[in-house]
């Protein structure tokens, strides 16, 4: 019998690695308050489970990945969200507590609450009515 | 500039990268986005089964009861109103206090047509994560069928 070699199967092709990596952008609203900045994000098919929320060297990595997608079994007719991933980074400037971010996750939509340090705060300052 | 030699270089790696750079740019000028950066809301995509035609709807944000959703024939509608100032849980929103303002918001509605097997008499959706699911059943002599080779 002939000797069989086994032929090393390639990784995967390029372009099909490249759908996998490619992310979407979430569309976010940012709305400032007097205690902090307030980031909505959309990010439907996204629970608490696969969502990824990180901070590093000052940068906050929003991350998410769809749960349920269809399976091998379904096929496309028609398709305008093409990946399952989604990804954004946003730069925090050295007037917000790092340390006190809040998050959840409802319905798809991310709310981020991240607070300005108490020294940042706006003052009232009051003006005295000289009489 | 530090090179790390132990890193192969790989030419076809750089057309990858060329190729990842303008799908992002078409990304944000696809014609799912306006011209104000907003995008279409809600995505939608079709796929079916043998049995079935799967409607997934991009909704993220929205109360179920506020969504009408209706299936005439093969033409399936969904429409409904979305605040997206809602997400933020502030009481009073001031516009002027928005650093950055992409989400869709307001009255929307859309109208896809699905192949023609569906049956309207079997449909269910369901809301979840952001996500409404419609599944249509095929009407019955559009299901796909095995056919069966005999032997002679």
């Amino acid at each position: 019998m002939a000797e069989r070699k086994e032929i090393a199967r390639r990784e995967e092709s390029p372009p099909e690695a490249r759908r996998r990596r490619r992310a979407m952008v979430p569309a976010v609203d940012v709305y400032e308050t007097e205690e902090g900045v307030i980031l909505a994000a959309d990010m439907p098919g996204v629970g608490p489970d696969s969502l990824d929320l990180r901070i590093e060297d000052n940068v906050l990595y929003l991350r998410g990945q769809i749960k349920e997608v269809p399976g091998e079994e379904v096929r496309p007719d028609y398709v305008e969200v093409r990946s399952r991933e989604y990804f954004r980074a946003f730069t925090l400037g050295p007037e917000f507590d790092q340390e006190k971010i809040e998050a959840s996750i409802k319905h798809g939509v991310l709310r981020v609450f991240i607070p300005k340090l108490e020294t940042e705060k706006p003052k009232k300052i009051e003006i005295k009515v000289a009489s | 500039m530090a090179i790390n030699w132990t890193w192969e270089w790989d030419p076809f790696r750089e057309f990858e990268r060329l190729q990842e750079e303008l799908d992002r740019l078409f990304e944000w000028v696809s014609p799912f986005r306006t011209l104000r950066g907003e995008e279409v809301y809600p995505k939608i995509n079709v796929g079916e089964t043998e049995n079935e035609v799967l409607v997934y709807i991009f909704a993220p944000g929205m109360d179920p009861s506020k969504v009408d959703l209706s299936l005439e024939g093969n033409i399936l509608s969904v429409s409904g109103e979305r605040q997206a100032e809602e997400a933020l849980g502030v009481e009073e929103v001031r516009p002027e206090k928005y650093v950055r303002r992409e989400r869709f918001s307001g009255r929307f509605s859309r109208v896809i047509s699905l192949p023609e097997s569906v049956d309207p008499a079997e449909v269910n959706a369901e809301y979840r994560n952001g996500i409404i699911m419609v599944r249509i059943g095929k009407k019955a002599e559009r299901r796909g069928r095995k056919i069966e080779v005999k032997a002679a």
